[in-house]
């Protein structure tokens, strides 16, 4: 389990996205509140599964000025294709190195094949201070969409000046 | 500044701000979706418009990889569209490009445009006006 909880700023990963090219977490939210999802890889079943519902979820992020990053140990190449697949238009984040694995404490230490990340969501302000925590070893640990919906409106009503109506 | 001037074919047009300002790739080629009559315009809001973009983030910026210098839709005002503009490296990918459903591409060269980081999905919605992927919230 990870030692991040609520109210503390998360690390503003650096890692290459799907394409390659170099990122940061903070570069990828541009002032918008975030869904960061850490993912075993494409070869889980359960991954699989919560991607497909998340990609079912992006067309109300893309118009609500929200993003979703996905991280997760495979290449950029897998990566690239696993997205295509799913019909992802957000970014997926490679930490094929694991670099970042270690230092968020987010080690699956139950799988010694792939040494992936253990699945687990944050909602995230724009300056990444962390909304929420959401454990996903077990899959009905996750966050279902209609939590990141309450957690993006939470976070929205927070920041966006005149929520409410102008 | 979220936007800057962009003329071609003696017609204005905003672009991202940030294709201007780092330093520019020598020689890059450039597509450029639109047509010189004024005319020649869409609302962002239609879903043509809406839909080339969903396909930006989803398979044209992969496909460009690294020969991607940067991109932007061509705004004309809050409302409008005039179409949109692709830099990259080699000009060997524009026959696929999906702006290109909007108004069809015309290839140049130029000297002003720099690298940008790709916009990352999957927001579409236009930042107060900010031609789209440019302009943020705070």
């Amino acid at each position: 389990m990870t030692a991040l909880q609520p109210g503390e700023r998360f690390p503003d990963l650096d890692l290459p996205d799907h394409t390659g090219r170099a990122r940061t977490l903070s570069e990828l939210a541009a002032g918008d509140p975030v869904v960061l999802v850490f993912s075993r890889g494409w070869w889980c079943p359960k991954e699989q599964r919560y991607l497909r519902e998340l990609t079912g979820l992006q067309d109300e992020f893309e118009v609500a000025y929200t993003r979703i990053v996905v991280v997760s140990v495979d290449e950029p190449g897998v990566q690239s294709a696993f997205r295509a697949g799913l019909g992802a238009r957000f970014t997926f984040l490679s930490d094929a190195q694991r670099q970042w694995l270690g230092r968020l404490g987010l080690e699956e230490t139950t799988d010694t094949t792939h040494h992936p990340y253990l699945p687990t969501a944050f909602t995230l302000h724009p300056d990444l201070t962390i909304h929420a925590v959401y454990p996903g070893y077990w899959y009905w640990g996750r966050a279902t969409m209609q939590e990141l919906r309450r957690d993006m409106r939470t976070i929205s009503r927070a920041v966006r000046e005149g929520f409410d109506g102008p | 500044m979220s936007s800057a001037g962009f003329t071609w074919e003696g017609r204005s047009f905003q672009i991202d701000a940030r294709c201007l300002e780092g330093d520019p790739v020598p020689g890059a080629w450039v597509h450029v979706c639109a047509l010189p009559l004024e005319s020649a315009r869409i609302q962002y809001d239609q879903p043509e418009v809406q839909q080339v973009r969903r396909d930006a983030l989803a398979w044209w910026i992969p496909l460009l990889g690294d020969e991607l210098v940067c991109l932007s839709t061509l705004a004309l005002d809050e409302v409008y569209c005039g179409g949109a503009i692709t830099v990259a490296r080699s000009p060997r990918l524009f026959d696929q490009d999906p702006f290109a459903r909007l108004f069809p591409g015309t290839v140049i060269r130029s000297d002003v445009f720099s690298v940008v980081a790709a916009p990352a999905g999957p927001v579409l919605e236009r930042y107060a006006g900010a031609p789209w992927p440019g302009g943020r919230f705070g």
